[in-house]
């Protein structure tokens, strides 16, 4: 019982701080809140899920959401993949590289999302002056504003942080790898691309998993970023559902079909992370 | 052939001994491809960085040229100046509010982040003693509720906690943010400590008993100091949680803290670039610095919260 007695203080706090809220979310999804908040209002059972689904802006924002969360996982987890393998080698300066990796993570998300956007800017941006001067592009474009790249924006200010948590995790887990498995594989005759299948990325795999299922939670929950640099727009370009709740929210005080549409959010990434988890375990158990 | 055989390896690790760095010799391309990606690597993570500082060094004027001076002619303190002082004259922003906010909320947002180091590895060190060394039936069903709290959208418990904190008047103050905070910092701590004890080793434990100490007396006197490591580690990134908070801070404050006011920056009319720029340096000075101090401990732990 001493162990309860020590975790209890923890337990409790937790029970009121996110139990309490949560199940107060799931009733007010159930009720029609008035916008000031004080009661619950008429209960309406599933009427604000059966709105939600059936509009158009709910299915806009998640398939925006799908898209962001696909650029941001893939691109997350291999260049967090690459950086990891590159600093994992011996070269001069490998130290202050690898306090480099460290950089962007330890940058706040907002920061980020701040710093990205005015990076992009179309006016007094680096990025455009970086890619006037390789030669990229002939005149400045202000990306943010244009609908078919403010997506893939934000997507690239999120990546610039994630890649890093990733490659930290990933190098971390590549330092415990015994060198002489590979000495003893290109022995045998094994080139680099069978060393990096047969043996770095099995060896990886648990911190593998645990990075892409990371990945995709973050990838559903995050709004910081967008928040920054776009808010959403431009139009719905970049809406994604944390977005959509936070004006439903606070922007039009929608209170029950917000709470109704941020219980979804949370089923999704939810469901998200196990059904990753369960089918990248299920790929390790295939592979042996 | 078998001699031949094992003679081969032989004379491959000779060749490895006079390689300068001691590893496998490396061919002139492999050097080549390894040198020209970390640069690409360096180029990834430095310029945006590089794109921010040297805003904060330049004038609006300077700023305004096509293309943007990559590398700057001159440089001045201006914006930082204006930014903490809030005294903007003629080269800022609308509103002086928002400059001469910055060093308030700077030590708001120190005061929120260190209360919480404190009180979570107060709160999450106990709990994290007793689930691994004296766990309980429905311990292990704790651990997996904290795991999988992860999941939960700060934007779907936000509602509650906005009117619970209006009805207890704390609104508008840190106390909103240091006890709403806790839902992603204690779960983060616990796994983090659980750990580092779980690597422990129970024999001083089990020798403090037979001396006659009380299992609360072993905790204090002889656990925490040899976890220290781990302490300050769990320690720097509850900080850096604390530091980097944007959501709540936005709904439960009038931008106490750092991050919604940068944010709020943006949405200033006539405001510009430079003194934003100078103000973001400083907010990711702290959360830099600290993390390149404590590398080594926050990697570990860092790699021990995510798995677990």
């Amino acid at each position: 019982m001493f162990g309860l007695k020590l975790t209890a203080p923890a337990g409790i706090l937790l029970a009121a701080l996110l139990l309490v809220p949560t199940v107060l979310t799931v009733l007010y999804s159930v009720h029609d809140v008035p916008a000031n908040g004080r009661s619950l209002g008429p209960f309406v059972g599933l009427e604000n899920y059966t709105i939600v689904l059936s509009s158009n802006v709910f299915w806009r924002s998640a398939w925006v959401t799908s898209l962001f969360s696909i650029g941001f996982v893939i691109f997350s987890t291999l260049i967090g993949l690459a950086m990891a393998i590159l600093l994992n080698q011996r070269f001069v300066g490998r130290g202050l590289a690898r306090a480099m990796l460290i950089i962007p993570w330890a940058t706040p998300w907002l920061v980020i999302g701040i710093l990205w956007k005015w990076y992009a800017d179309g006016s007094v941006g680096g990025l455009n002056a970086i890619l006037l001067k390789l030669g990229i592009i002939s005149d400045y474009h202000d990306f943010l504003s244009d609908p078919n790249s403010a997506l893939a924006l934000t997507v690239v200010a999120a990546v610039w942080r994630q890649a890093s948590f990733a490659g930290i995790l990933l190098l971390a887990g590549l330092q415990t790898l015994p060198d002489d498995l590979n000495e003893a594989a290109s022995l045998d005759g094994a080139n680099l691309w069978q060393r990096f299948t047969n043996i770095t990325i099995p060896w990886l795999r648990p911190a593998l998993i645990t990075v892409t299922v990371l990945n995709i939670i973050y990838a559903f929950l995050q709004f910081d970023v967008i928040f920054a640099m776009t808010q959403g727009g431009p139009g719905d370009a970049t809406q994604v559902l944390s977005i959509l709740i936070y004006r439903q929210l606070f922007g039009v005080t929608q209170i029950g079909l917000g709470s109704a549409l941020a219980v979804i959010l949370g089923v999704i990434a939810l469901v998200g992370g196990l059904l990753t988890v369960k089918i990248l375990y299920r790929a390790e158990r295939t592979h042996g | 052939m078998a001699n031949i055989a094992l003679d081969k390896p032989r004379s491959r690790k000779r060749a490895t001994s006079f390689a300068a760095s001691g590893g496998r010799p490396r061919s002139l391309t492999a050097s080549i491809v390894i040198y020209a990606s970390v640069a690409l690597f360096a180029l990834w993570v430095l310029l945006p960085v590089w794109y921010l500082v040297v805003s904060s060094l330049i004038t609006p004027a300077q700023l305004g040229i096509k293309p943007f001076p990559i590398v700057p002619s001159s440089i001045t303190f201006d914006n930082y100046w204006s930014v903490l002082t809030g005294d903007t004259g003629s080269k800022g922003f609308g509103s002086t509010d928002v400059g001469s906010r910055l060093l308030p909320a700077i030590g708001q947002s120190f005061f929120v982040s260190s209360v919480l180091v404190i009180l979570n590895l107060l709160i999450a060190g106990h709990a994290a003693y007793g689930l691994s060394r004296y766990p309980f039936s429905g311990s292990r069903l704790f651990e997996l509720s904290i795991i999988i709290s992860r999941v939960i959208p700060a934007i779907a418990i936000i509602g509650p906690f906005f009117v619970a904190f209006r009805v207890m008047g704390i609104l508008n103050t840190p106390w909103a943010l240091i006890i709403s905070y806790n839902v992603f910092t204690l779960p983060l701590a616990i796994m983090i400590l659980k750990n580092y004890f779980d690597q422990l080793p129970r024999e001083i434990e089990e020798a403090a008993k037979i001396d006659g100490a009380s299992r609360m007396q072993t905790l204090w006197i002889i656990i925490v100091p040899i976890a220290k490591p781990g302490l300050v580690a769990a320690g720097v990134l509850i900080f850096l949680e604390g530091w980097s908070e944007f959501f709540y801070s936005l709904v439960l404050t009038n931008q106490l803290t750092v991050p919604p006011l940068l944010a709020g920056f943006q949405s200033v009319q006539q405001f510009n670039w430079n003194s934003l720029a100078a103000a973001t340096v400083m907010s990711m000075i702290p959360p830099v610095v600290l993390v390149i101090i404590f590398q080594r401990h926050v990697v570990g732990a860092l790699t021990a919260g995510a798995v677990k």
